[in-house]
C-alpha cells in the first residue's frame, strides 16, 4: 500500500506496558481518510495511551502505529506533518497572549493559519480576548484557544481528546458544526469524548476500548442494531414465564404484571410471542449510544449488558 | 531551523523577568565589591584583614592566605566570583532555565505543543541547549560588567587590565556550561521541576564542599578533581588574564558529555 493510499490512522497489535501494568493490548484499528471517528472508553481504558502513542509521546512496547503510513515513533515528524492535536488547555503557557500563542503554534506547524478567522468567529473568541494573557482566561476560553490552535492550519487529520470539555452547550453546538464542516471538506477527525450524545451526533463510526483492549468497532448504526435493548412489558394479569425461552430474549426482572427483558438480535420471535401473550403495554425505547456504551461497562447484573452475539464479530479483542 | 528559533525564543521568554532580576542581582553584587574594598581602606588594608582570618574562613571565601597579598585588588575582587551568593545566583539562572523548560514543560504538558507538530525531539532539545548557552553567557558576562561598573564608579578602572575580564568571562562561562550540561541531562531524565532543582543543588553543594575541604584538609585533596569548582579559578583570570587550558577543556567536556547524554535520554524516553 502506498503512502497516498494509507489510512489516516492505522494501529496493528499496538501494545503498551508501563512496567508490569498493561495500558494497551494488541489494539488493531484502521481509521480511513475522511472518516469522523469516535474513540470511547471510561477513564483508564487506554484511550489516552492510544492517543499518546499516535502522537509519538510514548514508544510502543510492541506492534506499530502509523499516521498516513508514517510510523509514529520512528518517523514522527513526517507522521505529524499534517496533524492537528488538541493540547490540554491547562498546558498552554500562562504568560503568553492568546494571539501570540496562535502565531507560535502556527509557526511550529509550518503552515499558514488559514482557518483562524473562521474558527475565532465560530467559537466566539474576540480580538480583545486574544490580546489578554492566558493566565486571565477561563477554562472555557483556554479550551477554545486550544481548539483553534489545533485546527487553524487546516490539517488533514485532527486528533481531539475531550474537545468540548469546558465549553458551554452553545459552543458545543458551534464546535460540532465546525467538525461537520471540516468533515465535509474531507478532513479526518478522531475524537474521544465522555459526551456520548455528542459522539452520536457527530461521528460515523466508533471504537470502544475496555481494559486496554478493543471491544467493539463499527458504525454507530450497526452497533445500535446489534445491541440489546431493554423492553418493559405489562400484562393483563401475572407475567408469563414463557419469555425466557424466546431466542435473543433474557428476563431481567419480574414484578407482578410486569416483565423487564433484554432483547437482542432479530425482534420477530419476541414480537410474535408478545402478540400471543396478552400484553397490554410495551415500552421499547430506541437504542442510544449511551445505552450501548453502558452495556459494555455495566456490571454483569446490569439490565443492558450485551451478550457475546451483540458485539460485532471480528472486532473483539 | 525556523522551529528551533521559535522554540528558543519561547523558552527564553518564559521566566524572563526572573532571569533579568537574577542578572541584575549578580551585576549589583559584583559592582559593590570594589566599593566594599575601598571602604576598608583599599586592597592592602583588606588583604591584611583577610590574612588574620582563620584558614577555614579564608578557604570558605576561596581566599588563601597568600593570594590577596600576591594578587592585590584583582585577587580581592575575584572573591566576588567564588562567593557562595554569586554562585547561588549564577547557578540558579542556569539550572532554573533547564529545569523550567524541559522537566517543567513535561510536568505541565506544555512540551506537547511543539511535539504534537512536525518538530523533532532533537530540535526541542537543541533549543534548550541554545537557551542554556545564551543564559550561561549572559550570567558570565554581567558579573565582570558589574565589577567594571564598580571600578569605573570609583575611578580606579585602570588598576586592572581590562583584558583580564575576558579571561574571567571564559572561565565563568565554562563552569556554567558544565553545570548547564549536567542540568540538561537531569532535566531530560526526570519529569518534575522540583526534582531536578533538588538534585542539581545537592550535587553542586557536595562539589562545592569537596573543593572547600580540599583547601583545608589534605585528606580531601585527592577528591578535588571530582569537583567542577576545582576547574574554576577567577583569581588567576582577574590577576593574570590567564585561564589554565586544562580548566575550560575539562568543564566544556563535562558540559558536552551531559548535553549529549541528555539528548539520548530525551529522544528515547516516554513523555509523562
Amino acid at each position: 500500500m502506498s503512502l497516498a493510499d494509507a489510512p489516516a490512522i492505522a494501529t496493528d497489535d499496538l501494545t503498551k506496558r508501563f512496567g508490569s501494568v498493561s495500558a494497551l493490548s494488541q489494539l488493531t484499528l484502521h481509521v480511513p481518510t475522511g472518516a469522523i471517528y469516535g474513540f470511547l472508553g471510561p477513564n483508564g481504558a487506554g484511550k489516552t495511551t492510544t492517543i499518546r502513542l499516535l502522537l509519538g509521546f510514548v514508544k510502543p512496547t510492541s506492534g506499530s502505529c502509523r499516521l498516513f503510513g508514517h510510523d509514529c515513533w520512528a518517523d514522527g515528524v513526517a507522521a505529524r506533518r499534517n496533524l492537528g492535536y488538541l493540547v490540554e488547555a491547562e498546558a498552554l503557557f500562562p504568560d503568553m497572549r492568546g494571539a501570540a500563542l496562535l502565531d507560535y503554534t502556527a509557526r511550529l506547524s509550518g503552515r499558514s493559519p488559514v482557518l483562524r478567522e473562521k474558527l475565532l468567529d465560530a467559537l466566539e473568541l474576540s480580538g480583545a480576548a486574544l490580546n489578554r494573557k492566558l493566565r486571565s482566561y477561563s477554562k472555557g476560553m483556554k479550551q477554545k484557544l486550544a481548539l483553534i490552535a489545533a485546527m487553524q492550519h487546516d490539517p488533514a487529520l485532527l486528533i481531539l481528546d475531550e474537545p468540548t470539555d469546558g465549553l458551554d452547550p452553545l459552543m458545543r453546538r458551534n464546535f460540532e458544526e465546525v467538525l461537520r464542516d471540516l468533515h465535509g471538506h474531507g478532513r479526518t477527525i478522531f475524537m474521544s469524548s465522555h459526551d456520548l450524545a455528542e459522539v452520536e451526533r457527530v461521528c460515523e463510526r466508533v471504537a470502544i476500548v475496555r481494559d486496554g483492549r478493543l471491544v467493539a468497532e463499527s458504525s454507530i448504526e450497526d452497533l445500535k442494531r446489534s445491541h440489546q435493548r431493554t423492553a418493559t412489558v405489562r400484562f393483563n394479569g401475572p407475567a408469563p414465564t414463557s419469555f425466557a425461552e424466546i431466542p435473543g430474549v433474557r428476563v431481567l426482572a419480574r414484578e407482578g404484571d410486569r416483565l423487564r427483558l433484554a432483547v437482542g438480535g432479530d425482534l420477530g420471535p419476541f414480537l410474535r410471542a408478545l402478540a400471543a401473550s396478552g400484553a397490554i403495554d410495551l415500552e421499547l425505547p430506541p437504542p442510544s449510544l449511551d445505552d450501548m456504551f453502558m452495556g459494555y461497562y455495566a456490571p454483569a447484573s446490569s439490565t443492558t449488558a450485551p451478550t457475546t452475539e451483540a458485539i460485532p464479530t471480528g472486532t473483539r479483542r | 531551523m525556523n522551529a528551533v528559533g521559535a522554540l528558543t525564543g519561547r523558552a527564553l521568554a518564559r521566566g524572563l523577568a526572573g532571569l533579568i532580576a537574577l542578572l541584575g542581582g549578580i551585576a549589583l553584587f559584583e559592582a559593590i565589591q570594589p566599593v566594599v574594598i575601598e571602604s576598608f581602606g583599599g586592597a592592602e588594608v583588606m588583604a591584611a584583614l583577610i590574612q588574620r582570618l582563620p584558614p577555614a574562613l579564608q578557604a570558605f571565601a576561596r581566599s588563601r592566605p597568600e593570594f590577596a597579598a600576591v594578587n592585590g585588588l584583582p585577587g580581592l575582587l575575584s572573591v566576588g566570583f567564588t562567593h557562595p551568593l554569586y554562585l547561588v545566583l549564577a547557578i540558579s539562572a542556569v539550572v532554573g532555565f533547564t529545569a523550567r523548560t524541559l522537566a517543567g514543560e513535561m510536568e505541565s504538558g506544555a512540551i506537547q505543543i511543539p511535539l504534537s507538530r512536525p518538530v523533532s525531539r532533537p530540535a526541542v532539545y537543541l533549543s534548550r541547549v541554545l537557551g542554556m548557552t545564551l543564559i550561561a553567557g549572559a550570567v558570565a558576562a554581567v558579573g565582570p560588567l558589574g565589577t567594571i561598573a564598580g571600578l569605573q564608579y570609583l575611578g580606579i578602572l585602570d588598576h586592572i587590565d581590562q583584558a583580564n575580564f575576558i579571561a574571567l568571562f571564559v572561565g565563568s562561562l565554562a563552569l556554567l556550561w558544565a553545570i548547564g550540561g549536567l542540568a540538561l541531562l537531569g532535566s531530560a531524565a526526570v519529569s518534575t521541576t522540583g526534582r531536578i532543582v533538588g538534585w542539581a543543588l545537592a550535587l553542586l553543594t557536595v562539589m562545592y564542599f569537596v573543593d572547600y575541604f580540599a583547601a583545608i584538609w589534605s585528606v580531601a585533596k585527592t577528591l578535588r578533581p571530582l569537583s567542577l569548582f576545582a576547574y574554576y579559578d577567577p583569581t588567576d583570570a582577574l590577576a593574570h588574564g590567564t585561564v589554565a587550558p586544562r580548566n575550560p577543556i575539562v568543564l566544556v567536556a563535562v558540559g558536552v558529555a551531559g548535553t549529549i547524554a541528555g539528548l539520548v535520554v530525551f529522544v528515547r524516553r516516554d513523555l509523562p
